[in-house]
């Protein structure tokens, strides 16, 4: 049964809506504000650093043809284009006589090596460029490598850590946090003939969603995050299917009042012990660990690894929540309805549940990129050619007088950091009960 | 209460155990052979016979005594193409190519047999005295016979077994030419009788006590014996046998025993100074809310606590410890100068530790007493505006009063249960600093040897942090329950 929404009477700032509520509160918290208006402009630089930062002009007319490399690169890269023949003998952009040409604001990429600037040249020292068009306005490292435009694709791996471990922790954490909840100990029932069959079939789930294809995961850990994942997707997918089958047969078992009576799962026990275990896990080692073993470093890897270690704090969030939400009336309602135990946990019990997690995402990220950011300052993990925030910092250590090698990234760490940790503090404050009036 | 306590020692057992797993699985799982690096030296494979042999005893020997010849866990789950006995091939990089082969052809009698033909070549390559007309020709067959070893790529095995094939042409290499011939035969069996499907079967198998985990954990030296007794027995993870140390051949014990004093020396002057700051200055900018000092403070306070530790730590060293700018005024690494030995006074020997640890423990102190005072001015901040705060003033105490007598107590329980929580994280926080400022202590320790692979420290690292967590999250919720009557854990 749809509902139509009710026309909106009262005036947009009388809202009383506990959404609107949450965003005034925000938006009177200044530095706050401030903070989600930065992270605006650091997403920014992260999305668009290829046309801020590039060794390839944006627009550029030579020998009589107009082409658009940076464009073009996007395109190659979806497939949807070739490389025109001509760029296959352009080894330095710069040195192409351009009848008409648009640098990007920073005309270096963070690999381009600077064969004139090499070992560290600071922004006050005389750099051999050919214009200050082309100066290293923060200098460079031991390659040549312009610092300004490794700090702006910098910023994208930055953001990618957060997007991407605190996708895989909230993935992890809102699904076992709000099983957990919902059901508590007494809600979920199933009959004893599918339990005892589940239970038996778990580990050929495990076999042939896993075992089987230990080796094609394995390989594909080298294939970038987008394989890895399709691969444990369609892993995933086998041992569901397998799953399927012991169901299936439970079916007609079931009317056997013997094999039919009804068993409580204690899912909140278990999901409880499981996080209290994790928890007393020393995760930085255990990252350092399992990073120290892969054959090729991979920041995905990384990422997912950051990921899957920081979810526990987002799963009691969300089972805190939702104890208190299954006994409203509206849950009550979607019960009299008839819906499925589905549809009520994910269409209504965990969006009504999911603000105070935005609290935990957002530490989380934080978090998530100190530690990414140290695991790359010990160069662990990241692979040589990659430029990110801690490894530019870690060239800083060897060199003492690079101090913009030092200065810079480690600030760009500390700003995201703090943008983070402001809009957790605010976050925490606009939610706080006792502000709400 | 006891009977909260009991329930909750009782869960560090499961804990303890997927723990070890996760730290056993984790080293089966590294690339490398851990008899290689305990044994210390590679072995290239070339040179004399006789060497050569004693290099292999040498191997197979390391391997017994660390256990490694034995299966690896009690069970296995795998398909029915992989033979119970793969175990006992000892060189990890033989048995996982193997374990591709079967992975690919899932035959494991053709499979065998053409393993068994590929080490006849090794055992045949010494027959063959080299001179100088087959010199490139017996390279060629060693060459290709290690590449054999390592590959199970179908295109690969076709062109090593050529070029062997080609080499064993000429009269000189005529003893060898039989196996080489046998070889090329035995890989075409494999190609030919593959039965791949046999990798879809799940196949249990029970491989008993006598396995590499249960040697770890439990050892197997008798239950009751005297070390001296079984000198090369092995007692096992859980009778304090935490093994040898594959880098530099020290026991475990020792080695962990000389870090961990650094590591907990660092953290209780940290965390000492953290507490002396940060609880005043929390008292003082909740008592003055909204002044100044503590609008300052509190902003100073959240940059702190944002504050990359490693970065500032970078800085500190390259300004303050190099003559670059003009500020050398502490030592860059280490925790004694050279010039300090036995002879020195004590009062020298103190002053030189200070100043090397001067710029550590900053590092330490500076996010955990930004962390506390925040906390410490919350925890105030939410007793002031308790009824009874009123009371006390409204009945005419004296405003220093109320606050020192009332509040203060109240809000320090929260910030003294916090040192519970903060204590494991401190081992782990000051893993970082270690490295920067290379103190020798559990974190550099532990650094290390994850990235030299030096397990038997890592599995030990890993399990103690791990029981530190717990008992420290444990004392945590104790004092709780100690210091606040309300909360209690028995059920009414």
């Amino acid at each position: 049964m749809a509902t139509k929404e009710i026309p909106v009477t009262v005036k947009k700032d009388q809202d009383q809506s506990y959404k609107a509520i949450v965003v005034r509160q925000f938006k009177k918290n200044r530095s706050a504000v401030w903070a989600l208006r930065f992270l605006f402009f650091i997403i920014g630089v992260g999305v668009f650093a290829d046309f801020l930062a590039n060794e390839k002009p944006l627009y550029a007319k030579f020998e009589g043809v107009t082409y658009f490399p940076v464009f073009n690169q996007y395109a190659i890269d979806l497939g949807i284009a070739t490389k025109p023949e001509r760029f296959n003998t352009i080894y330095d952009w710069k040195k192409v006589e351009y009848e008409s040409v648009i640098w990007p604001p920073i005309p270096y990429s963070p690999t381009t090596q600077d064969k004139l600037n090499r070992d560290y040249k600071g922004p006050f020292e005389e750099q051999r460029v050919e214009s200050t068009r082309f100066k290293h306005w923060i200098g460079t490292d031991k390659l040549g490598r312009d610092v300004m435009a490794g700090l702006i694709h910098g910023a994208r791996v930055a953001m990618l850590v957060g997007v991407v471990s605190m996708s895989i922790a909230s993935f992890i954490g809102i699904i076992l946090g709000s099983f957990a909840g919902y059901f508590g100990d007494d809600k979920l029932k199933v009959t004893r003939i599918t339990l005892i069959l589940m239970l038996l079939t778990l580990p050929f789930a495990w076999f042939f969603g896993f075992q089987v294809r230990s080796y094609a995961i394995a390989d594909s850990l080298n294939g970038g995050l987008l394989v890895l994942i399709g691969q444990m997707f369609f892993s995933l997918i086998i041992a569901a299917a397998v799953l399927l089958v012991p169901y299936l047969i439970s079916r007609p078992l079931k009317r056997f009042p013997a094999l039919g009576k009804q068993i409580t799962i204690p899912v909140d026990i278990l999901v409880s012990r499981f996080i209290e275990i994790f928890v007393s896990l020393p995760s930085f080692l255990l990252i350092l660990s399992i990073i120290a073993i892969l054959k090729a470093p991979n920041l995905y890897l990384v990422m997912a690894i950051i990921g899957l270690t920081s979810w526990t704090g987002i799963a009691r969030l969300i089972r805190g929540e939702l104890l208190r939400v299954r006994n409203l009336e509206y849950i009550e309602a979607a019960h009299a309805l008839g819906y499925s135990q589905a549809r009520t946990i994910f269409r209504h019990a965990i969006p009504n549940s999911l603000t105070p997690v935005l609290i935990s995402i957002a530490f989380g990220v934080a978090g998530a990129i100190l530690t990414e950011s140290f695991l790359s300052f010990l160069g662990v993990g990241v692979p040589p050619e990659q430029v990110t925030w801690g490894s530019m910092l870690s060239a800083a250590r060897s060199v003492p007088q690079a101090w913009w090698l030092a200065i810079f990234p480690g600030f760009a760490i500390f700003i995201t950091v703090t943008i983070f940790n402001l809009m957790g503090e605010g976050l925490t404050d606009a939610l706080d009960p006792r502000l709400k009036k | 209460m006891f009977s909260y306590i009991s329930k909750r020692l009782l869960y560090f057992i499961p804990t303890f155990f997927i723990i070890s797993f996760a730290a056993f699985g984790l080293s089966k799982m590294a690339p490398g052979d851990p008899v290689r690096l305990a044994l210390g030296a590679s072995d290239t494979g070339a040179g004399q016979s006789t060497e050569m042999m004693a290099n292999e005893q040498a191997y197979y020997d390391m391997a017994e005594k660390l256990g490694m010849n034995l299966p690896t866990f009690y069970f296995s789950f795998t398909s029915a193409a992989v033979p119970d006995t793969l175990y006992r091939i000892v060189k990890s990089a033989e048995r996982d190519n193997l374990a591709r082969l079967i992975d690919q052809y899932g035959n494991w009698p053709q499979i065998e047999k053409y393993y068994h033909s590929l080490k006849a070549i090794e055992v045949g390559l010494f027959s063959i005295t080299g001179d100088s007309s087959n010199f490139a020709q017996k390279n060629k067959v060693r060459q290709n016979y290690g590449a054999l070893l390592a590959t199970y790529e179908h295109d690969r095995i076709e062109f090593a077994i050529g070029q062997m094939v080609e080499a064993v042409q000429i009269p000189t290499m005529a003893p060898i030419k039989a196996q080489v011939l046998q070889v090329e035969q035995s890989y075409k069996d494999v190609v030919a009788m593959a039965t791949p499907s046999k990798n879809l079967i799940p196949s249990f198998q029970w491989f008993g006590f006598n396995n590499q985990y249960n040697f770890w954990m439990f050892g197997n030296a008798p239950l009751f014996s005297n070390p001296e007794e079984h000198p090369n027995k092995g007692y096992g993870f859980l009778r304090g046998d935490f093994g040898i140390s594959y880098k530099d051949k020290r026991p475990v014990t020792s080695k962990i025993g000389e870090a961990i004093g650094w590591t907990l020396m660092l953290n209780m002057i940290a965390l000492t100074l953290s507490y002396l700051i940060s609880i005043p200055l929390g008292v003082q900018t909740a008592v003055h809310k909204d002044s100044r000092f503590d609008k300052v403070s509190t902003i100073i306070m959240f940059a702190l606590f944002s504050l990359p530790s490693f970065w500032i730590a970078t800085m500190l060293i390259n300004y303050f410890t190099t003559s670059q700018y003009g500020m050398n005024l502490f030592p860059t690494f280490g925790v004694s100068s050279p010039s300090i030995n036995e002879n020195s006074s004590f009062f020298a020997f103190l002053l030189d530790r200070i100043h090397h640890l001067i710029l550590p423990i900053f590092c330490m102190t500076y996010g955990s007493f930004a962390y506390l005072s925040r906390q410490m001015r919350g925890g105030v901040l939410s007793v002031l505006r308790m009824d009874y705060v009123r009371t006390a003033l409204a009945k005419g105490l004296p405003h220093e009063k109320v606050i020192w007598k009332h509040v203060f107590r109240n809000s320090l329980i929260p910030i003294i249960t916090l040192f519970a929580y903060l204590f494991p994280a401190a081992i782990s926080g000051a893993l970082i600093i270690e490295i920067i400022f290379q103190i020798p202590g559990m974190g550099k320790l532990s650094y290390e040897a994850i990235i030299g692979r030096d397990y038997p420290i890592v599995f030990t690292v890993l399990m103690f942090s791990a029981i530190l967590t717990m008992v420290g999250n444990l004392a945590a919720d104790m004092m709780y329950a100690l210091v606040d009557p309300r909360i209690s854990f028995s059920k009414k």
